[in-house]
């Protein structure tokens, strides 16, 4: 049927919606990781040693050869821009004004992705190294918005 | 064993930005009935297994397996429903006919995406819940870093991406089925709005409605059913690690991977040499050009340049997108993978009416998930 053959009074469409509401545990890998960020402010990864990888954020196993993983290194908190966007659209597809800046951030073989703050646009580039900002301690929760913001080093 | 197997049917509904007209059932049994009566079998009493592709936030039912068998004539048969690609449920399909398990075989995949009201939030909630969703990024912001990593990685340009769209949607003038046909230059492309730098608004396909059914059958029901059988000469897929933080930004290796496995199959070793014209992924611009570097037909780096200077049109020496890709039809969902196999099966019928492509024997089809996924699968067909 074309849409000039159709009953103009018929009814259309019902709307319906749902509300899902989960809880995330972190796992023992990513209660450490997030511990450490909100206790010490530091950035902790797994090394393979059989893969000579090191997994940022650390977690318990290695992608690589599936073998368990324990020995935790601290990464800190400097690292390099591998890639970053600059974004015009919110979450919900509505436009901005001011993109927000996001950078993936490399440290040991994985990384974190995040804003970058206290920068002008124009400025960020591949390659370019951050360092972490976090939220004053009093502040932190155990998450990933305990960072506040990746920033230049000058 | 069935050693060969065949597409002997295709139907397709669509594909438009809309469908109010219609309920997805309705969508659904419109291309499945072309394609039953496209391959001469009642459904009912020759169709034994049925595949569709199909993801519940995007249906906006939960356990939407539950909703598929009435429309398809599947009710009381056997029949699964899988969370990935179109191409992924061919793939299965032909499975379930190489075994010897069935004979006749049909795969479907739809998409309603004007009936989705939140299509923003949907995808964000496949980004990592405890990573990544807390910092509330518009998840196009995914495909805004790849590219930005391809282009450095590979000296790619903006333009040579624009030159996708504007290959694509003028393809798409040439495909009645197809949605977004336009007449665009390079400059109408790259003065767009910024979506998520480098990309523009306007190197994202559009959204669309639409449902496509395929019949596959063994080689001996192919013989009873059709003159012209449709070979499935190899399929592979591959996932990546999926994680933001894993995964290597600029390249495409699930693309790679799941070539390989497919080419391995059809024993193809110079895929440019043998192949005569591909349907792959174009969701976004920069996905057309790293595909086919990934996919083996040009070194990273080529594809751009080579792109801008017509190698990839229709009346060049591999003719890619010649549909309009999801840039000229429209982003369909799951029914992605699909839509790009039924303009090869087209193709290589010589069903393509005015973008039939002369002389085709070989023809490549890749399809990915889309964002935030590592997730992809290629096919290989031939008449
Ligand atoms: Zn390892």
């Amino acid at each position: 049927m074309t849409l000039l053959k159709r009953n103009p009074k018929a009814p259309q469409a019902w709307q319906g919606n749902l509300p899902v509401t989960s809880r995330y545990t972190f796992g023992l890998g990513g209660e450490r990781f997030f511990r450490a960020i909100k206790d010490e402010g530091k950035i902790l990864g797994t090394h393979c040693p059989k893969c000579e990888r090191t997994y940022v954020p650390g977690t318990i196993f290695c992608e690589r050869c599936l073998g368990k993983l324990d020995e935790w290194v601290d990464v800190g908190t400097t690292g390099n821009v591998h890639t970053f966007t600059l974004l015009y659209e919110n979450y919900d597809g509505s436009p901005r004004e001011e993109p927000e800046i996001i950078a993936f951030v490399s440290f040991g073989d994985g990384g974190i992705v995040h804003r970058l703050g206290e920068v002008d646009a124009e400025e960020v580039e591949i390659g370019m190294e951050v360092e972490i900002v976090f939220k004053p301690q009093s502040e932190r929760e155990g998450s990933i918005l305990d960072i506040a913001h990746f920033r230049p080093i000058i | 064993m069935n050693e060969r197997v065949a597409i002997v049917g295709v139907g397709w509904a669509g594909f438009r930005p809309a469908t109010p007209e219609l309920s997805y059932k309705e969508l659904m049994y419109d291309a499945a009935v072309r394609a039953y009566t496209d391959a001469g079998v009642n459904p009912r009493r020759d169709v034994e297994s049925f595949v569709t592709v199909a993801e519940d936030f995007h249906e906006g039912v939960s356990i939407f397996d539950e909703y598929v068998p009435d429309q398809l004539g599947a009710a009381l048969k056997s029949m699964q429903t899988i969370c990935g690609d179109g191409l992924h449920g061919l793939a299965t399909a032909y499975m379930l006919v190489r075994t010897g398990q069935f004979d006749i075989v049909a795969v479907e995949g739809h998409s309603k995406a004007s009936n989705l009201l939140t299509k923003d939030e949907v995808t964000a909630y496949a980004q990592d819940p405890v990573l990544n969703r807390p910092l509330r990024f518009n998840t196009h912001f995914v495909a805004g870093m790849e590219m930005n990593r391809y282009l450095y990685e590979t000296g790619t340009t903006r333009a040579q991406c624009a030159a996708v769209v504007v290959k694509n949607r003028f393809n798409a003038l040439a495909n009645p089925s197809a949605a977004y046909g336009a007449d665009l230059a390079l400059e109408d492309v790259l003065s767009g709005p910024m979506l998520s730098t480098p990309l523009g608004r306007r190197e994202v396909a559009d959204h669309a409605d639409g449902a496509i059914t395929m019949v596959l059958a063994s080689e001996q029901a192919a013989q009873h059913l059709t003159d012209i059988p449709i070979w499935i000469e190899g399929v592979g897929w591959c996932n990546d690690s999926p994680s933001l933080e894993s995964r290597p930004w600029g390249q495409a290796l699930y693309t790679t991977q799941a070539a390989q496995m497919a080419y391995r199959q059809a024993r193809i070793n110079n895929p440019l040499q043998v192949i005569d014209f591909a349907e792959v992924d174009d969701i976004y611009a920069y996905k057309e050009l790293q595909t086919l570097e990934a996919l083996g037909f040009f070194r990273p780096g080529e594809a751009g340049e080579l792109t801008a200077d017509g190698f990839t049109t229709p009346a060049g020496e591999l003719p890619v997108n010649v549909s309009g890709g999801s840039l000229g039809w429209g982003h369909l969902f799951e029914a992605t993978g699909l839509a790009r196999a039924l303009e090869v099966v087209l193709q290589l019928r010589g069903e393509a009416g005015v973008r039939q492509l002369e002389d085709v024997e070989v023809g490549l089809v890749q399809s990915w998930r889309g964002i935030p996924t590592t997730s992809g699968a290629v096919a290989i067909l031939s008449n």
